[in-house]
């Protein structure tokens, strides 16, 4: 099976990633860079999806539904002056801009226009003032009249053009780390996956929060929600306590009839909450009528207290893993002490590695089994497949997968357990067992976390007729880690060379400072989504102004 | 509370002052083309408040062989700040039954008040339009679901003698 090719977008490659792809479409449709960045932020920046749509509707569409319009040469000679319909003054003719589409307006209204835009996070998509028109206005004027009015909304534009390639690409994606790490992660081909941010940082890339398979993303979305609410304790409240009509205390009922007494003396009826005596049946309270007992009542007092209990079934066994997991982690520095130890030591045994693998073996295993209560509760429940089972055939499932999640169950505990003994302290002899039993272990769990996603894609998600859940696949290796995209900066040439990925990150070229230097600090307070980070980073010795259009990078 | 003033100053400089500026002298243009043009359509009398030049109202005819035909309706603008970068909000004092008025509230559904407002539009031309939709209503978007049904379902004759019906009582001038 093929990998994807993941890439760390930081604040360096951001500017270059986002050519690489312009480039491409530039050269291909011949067109400006403007006009590229329009059609790739239309389409989401997927190159492909951009030649697709001109292969089979043709320019004219492709270019109409983003909003680009080629120069067109029927704008007529303005006259020396003009009417701004906008401010509805005589504006003379150096005092207005045509944009591409033929509209013209003074140049104060489209400033104005600009400034709402750009302030409203509009930034990738400044339509036309015209009525219906849907032309994209050129970037270039809205850059130049924006900056001659407020320089610091002109660098936010250009931030908002830029981030236009993380924020609005299907590719890409914000590592959700927080503190923000500044970096993006971008997959190259499978949008369900699970991926490593270079600061450590776990992922689900399609819905941002943590890795959850597997669960689908709607199943962790919901399973967040109901954990966080305490609707769950609520409903166990109503269900199991009244509060008492005279002192207000809320009082329990375990069983028995529906005359409940207070400790402050007072009694009362269960079903409706009234005031009562204390003389009563089974069936009736002595001079006290009561018409809300239904049979009903009861019987969603009785499901919402086993829904209840299904709940807290599986919430305590993922918590138990989640808990375990946790004090797992500090399993970590013991083996890594331990393998010093033995490797300082004479012994036959050479390699350690097998410990480390046993470790990482341990942990990828406690978390897919904790995910996959969350998983279980939603797949035999009725929140979510209700009508997609008979109770037979639920319950055969069920079974099915039970099996093979209590198997895994046992294994990963075993494997806790021999990764809690002190091989520093054995003898040769002792310590080739104690490694084939564990490398044992690690291959068993491997495979029953395989067969385990295999049963939940195949048998169960698999099956389904009405809703679809995918899951992003099971590694054996672990969630894929992603590296860093490596910009190559070539002197003297216009375009950067190329595109890499490398694990390491090197700078080359020489000391090419572009940018101007500004001491204004930017200013994020008016809701823009950007996120804080500094303005100008130093990329080894190469330094780029994330601020700056390309083509000001390239002229220098 | 701590007020940053440099954050104050920007915002104002940024969003209050120029709009303001540029939406009253473009309001104040409007008044003065309607001045003008008054004679010129009779069916639209626009008016400003003496005191608040972002307040108008206006007084448009029913447009003829339609239901609306001899009334005069009642329409409340109030033009934001951002005018004319952003749409006024109008709604209909006089109450009509039409699909694409609010029954209770006069609040209209029309695409150039929302996502097709272009700055090219004045209040004048926002009046036509409302005329314009007085004349062919859209039941695929109504805001009044009763007379939005009556027109789906294909009762023409039940959707006018009630727009008629409201004409009579609420935009006729009383006789007698
Ligand atoms: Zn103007
Ligand atoms: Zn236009
Ligand atoms: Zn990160
Ligand atoms: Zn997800
Ligand atoms: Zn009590
Ligand atoms: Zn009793
Ligand atoms: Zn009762």
């Amino acid at each position: 099976m093929l990998c994807e090719i993941l890439q760390v977008i930081t604040r360096e490659s951001l500017l270059v990633a986002q050519r690489e792809d312009l480039r491409r479409v530039m050269e291909m449709l011949n067109l400006s860079e403007q006009h590229a960045r329009t059609l790739l932020i239309y389409h989401r920046w997927d190159v492909e999806k951009v030649f697709a749509v001109f292969v089979e509707k043709g320019k004219d569409k492709l270019f109409g539904e983003a909003g680009v319009t080629a120069k067109s040469c029927k704008i007529k000679h303005a006259p020396a002056a003009m009417t701004c319909e906008v401010c509805m003054e005589d504006i003379p003719k150096h005092k207005a801009t045509t944009m591409d589409c033929g509209h013209c307006f003074c140049n104060n209204c489209w400033t104005e226009h600009f400034v709402v835009k750009i302030n409203e996070g509009k930034s990738r998509r400044i339509t036309c003032m015209a009525y219906k028109c849907t032309a994209i206005c050129d970037e270039a004027i809205v850059r130049n009249l924006v900056s001659a009015r407020d320089p610091d909304l002109a660098e936010r534009f250009e931030r908002f053009l830029l981030e236009s390639y993380i924020e609005d690409n299907q590719r890409v994606k914000w590592c959700p780390s927080v503190p923000h790490c500044g970096n993006a992660i971008r997959v190259e081909d499978e949008k369900l996956c699970e991926v490593e941010c270079t600061c450590g940082v776990q992922f689900c890339f399609s819905c941002s929060s943590e890795a959850h398979s597997p669960c689908s993303c709607l199943m962790w979305e919901l399973w967040v929600k109901k954990c966080r609410d305490e609707s769950e304790t609520v409903n166990w409240i109503t269900v199991n306590t009244k509060s008492c009509p005279k002192c207000y205390k809320s009082v329990e009922k375990n069983g028995g009839c529906n005359l409940v007494s207070c400790i402050c003396g007072q009694s009362f009826c269960w079903l409706c909450g009234g005031a009562t005596g204390r003389e009563h049946t089974w069936t009736s309270i002595a001079g006290h009528s009561c018409g809300r007992f239904k049979e009903d009542q009861e019987k969603q007092a009785e499901r919402a207290k086993r829904d209840l209990n299904r709940y807290m079934h599986y919430h305590n066994r993922y918590k138990a893993h989640t808990d375990s997991f946790k004090l797992e982690s500090k399993l970590k520095e013991t083996i890594e002490s331990q393998i010093l130890m033995l490797e300082g030591k004479e012994s036959e045994l050479k390699d350690f590695s097998w410990l480390t693998n046993g470790l990482n073996r341990l942990f990828r295993s406690r978390r897919v089994l904790s995910y996959s209560y969350p998983f279980a509760f939603y797949m035999f429940g009725e929140d979510l497949f209700g009508d997609e089972m008979t109770p037979v055939e639920r319950e055969m499932k069920q079974n099915l997968f039970e099996d093979q999640q209590q198997q895994l169950e046992e294994n990963v505990e075993k494997l806790s357990k021999a990764l809690e003994e002190k091989y520093d302290g054995l003898e040769d002899d002792n310590l080739k067992q104690s490694r084939m039993q564990l490398i044992n272990l690690s291959v068993i769990t491997d495979r029953l976390c395989k067969s385990m996603y295999e049963c939940i894609e195949n048998d169960l998600l698999g099956s389904l007729k009405l809703a679809t859940h995918n899951i992003a696949a099971y590694k054996s290796k672990g969630v894929e880690r992603a590296s860093e995209l490596l910009v190559r900066a070539t002197k003297g040439n216009n375009s950067i060379s190329c595109l890499q990925t490398s694990s390491s990150i090197s700078a080359t070229g020489g000391t090419v400072e572009v940018g101007r230097s500004s001491s204004s600090s930017l200013n994020f307070e008016n809701g823009c989504p950007s996120r804080k980070r500094s303005k100008r980073e130093a990329f080894g010795n190469v330094l780029f102004d994330l601020n700056l259009p390309a083509e000001v990078i390239d002229k220098s | 509370m701590q007020i940053n003033t440099d954050d104050a100053i920007l915002s104002i400089h940024l969003l209050v002052v120029p709009h303001l500026q540029a939406s009253r002298a473009r309001l104040f243009k409007e008044y003065k083309e309607v001045q003008r043009e008054k004679v010129a359509d009779p069916d639209i009398q626009l008016v400003c408040d003496d005191t608040n030049i972002f307040k108008w109202t206006a007084l448009i005819k029913g447009p003829s062989e339609t239901p609306y035909e001899g009334g005069i309706f009642q329409l409340a603008f109030a033009v934001p700040e951002q005018y004319p970068l952003q749409p006024p909000q109008v709604r209909f004092l006089t109450k009509i039954f039409h699909p694409n008025v609010h029954f209770k509230t006069g609040e209209i559904c029309l695409d150039i008040l929302k996502t097709a407002w272009s700055p090219a539009w004045t209040l004048q031309s926002v009046c036509r339009a409302i005329i314009a939709l007085m004349a062919h209503p859209e039941a695929d978007s109504p805001l009044n679901c009763d007379s939005g049904n009556l027109l789906r379902s294909g009762d023409l004759r039940g959707y006018q003698s009630m727009a008629r019906m409201y004409t009579k009582l609420a935009a006729m001038p009383k006789k007698g």
